[in-house]
């Protein structure tokens, strides 16, 4: 009985080892090798870096605004899915995958169906090409997309495909691609509002660059722990360069408690407690020229 | 051969509980934050019961809310949850907001919220009196 147990683990032993060898070397074939970051020491936790992830704002919230102020939907802001078959690295398949994420959430919201199938398009190639295509859910996408079902729908699909991308690369020793994924949509994000601010000024859309402050640094400590990639050092140096300009905004808060209204029979806590973003026009156009030389630089081929 | 029985009847026991979450219960609850709203993220949580009084179970998760926004809170809990969930919104440690009044038993299910300040907020999502619960807490963007 004894001997049959150890034998039985013995092959389950063998047989898990053999399991987490292979998933591996599945990594080893990009351009990266991944096997060799497995002994990364990343210089934060993994329950901290997750927390910081989380503390990254949607790009769709910055659509939602754009669409609110009234600017009509222009494809000039996107960036091109025509070369997506060029993006032959680990590191720009995953920079370009949060790019088009963050494009993605802006066809979303002002529902243009027919460029959003050619993103999803895109971005299933990508996924697929950094392996981690089974968490996205094409098909239903395109169905949604197509059959012009609520909008909802596609974005609860659209996120948790990106959450678990995300929770995947970094359980699986790719953080860095993870990394990337999260710079690539925030940067994108930020291209698309700066480029709508340069267009029109207007005091709501300053502020909310302004306020990307608090992003920018969350996005530099996520990619500090990977800057042993030398891909991820390149993004670390293009942004450390827009970080210097964000470094200048001021954020002051003013005091206040919380109120509750009844509107529509529905409770609405409105805060009193304000941040107040200083940023002088000099600073905010030296952030939208830098952010468009960065992000043209960063989806180059 | 005592604790291998354990374990298995463990995860009998627990398994119909996570499979509360299949992706179309939580779908279902992204799309009924209403027709103002737009799914944001959502938070699933399935808490055991509290040991003592003392120690409530409770899910933290961190979010950025951004300045002029309105987000709306929901809970969508399944009907077999034996817990009432209570979602709570938190600025550092201060308390903004509540869906549940203790002393007066109110619930609001779902909540607005205008935020003012752009920052890391937490929110809290816990049972009453301690139970064992399973729930799924909804954010959304409010158009103006």
């Amino acid at each position: 009985m004894v001997r049959k147990t150890i034998i039985y683990f013995l092959s389950m032993l063998f047989l898990f080892s053999c399991q987490t060898r292979k998933g591996k070397e599945s990594g080893a074939e990009f351009e990266v090798p991944d096997s060799i970051i497995t002994a990364e020491a990343l210089t934060i936790s993994d329950e901290a870096l997750e927390e910081i992830v989380q503390n990254v704002s949607s790009p769709v919230e910055m659509a939602a605004l754009i669409k609110e102020l009234g600017v009509p939907f222009s494809t000039k802001y996107l960036a091109t899915t025509d070369y997506v078959d060029k993006y032959n690295t680990s590191f720009k398949m995953a920079y370009s995958l949060g790019v088009f994420g963050a494009d993605l959430g802006y066809l979303n919201i002002y529902d243009k169906s027919t460029q959003v199938v050619n993103y999803l398009a895109a971005i299933n190639k990508l996924a697929d090409g950094i392996k981690v295509g089974q968490f996205f859910d094409f098909e239903t996408l395109q169905r949604l997309t197509t059959s012009r079902e609520s909008i909802d729908s596609l974005m609860f699909i659209s996120v948790n495909s990106f959450n678990n991308m995300d929770s995947y690369l970094r359980e699986n020793a790719r953080g860095h691609l993870s990394a990337l994924m999260i710079a690539g949509t925030w940067v994108e994000g930020l291209y698309l509002v700066t480029q709508v601010a340069n267009e029109k000024n207007n005091p709501q859309l300053s502020e909310r660059i302004g306020e990307q402050k608090v992003n920018l640094n969350n996005i530099m400590l996520i990619l500090d722990n990977y800057k042993e990639h030398v891909q991820v050092a390149e993004v670390i140096e293009s942004l450390n360069v827009l970080k210097e300009e964000f470094d200048k905004v001021e954020i002051t808060y003013e005091l206040g408690e919380p109120e509750s209204v009844e509107e529509g029979g529905m409770i609405m806590i409105i805060q009193n407690e304000k941040s107040i973003v200083n940023i002088s026009d000099v600073q905010l156009n030296k952030i939208i020229s830098k952010t468009k030389q960065i992000r043209n630089k960063l989806i180059s081929l | 051969m005592k604790r291998i029985i354990l374990i298995i009847f463990t995860t009998l026991i627990t398994f119909p509980v996570f499979s509360q979450f299949g992706p179309g219960f939580i779908e279902q609850c992204a799309t009924n934050s209403g027709k103002d709203a737009t799914y944001l993220k959502d938070f699933q949580v399935v808490l055991n019961a509290a040991q003592t009084e003392q120690l409530t179970p409770i899910a933290r998760y961190p979010l950025v809310l951004s300045k002029n926004n309105i987000y709306r809170f929901s809970l969508c809990t399944p009907e077999d949850s034996p817990g009432k969930a209570i979602l709570q919104l938190y600025d550092s440690n201060k308390l903004i907001f509540s869906s549940y009044n203790k002393d007066t038993g109110e619930e609001y299910n779902p909540f607005n919220f205008l935020c003012q300040k752009t920052g890391i907020y937490h929110v809290f999502i816990y049972f009453l009196e301690g139970k064992q619960g399973y729930t799924v807490g909804i954010l959304s963007y409010v158009s103006k």
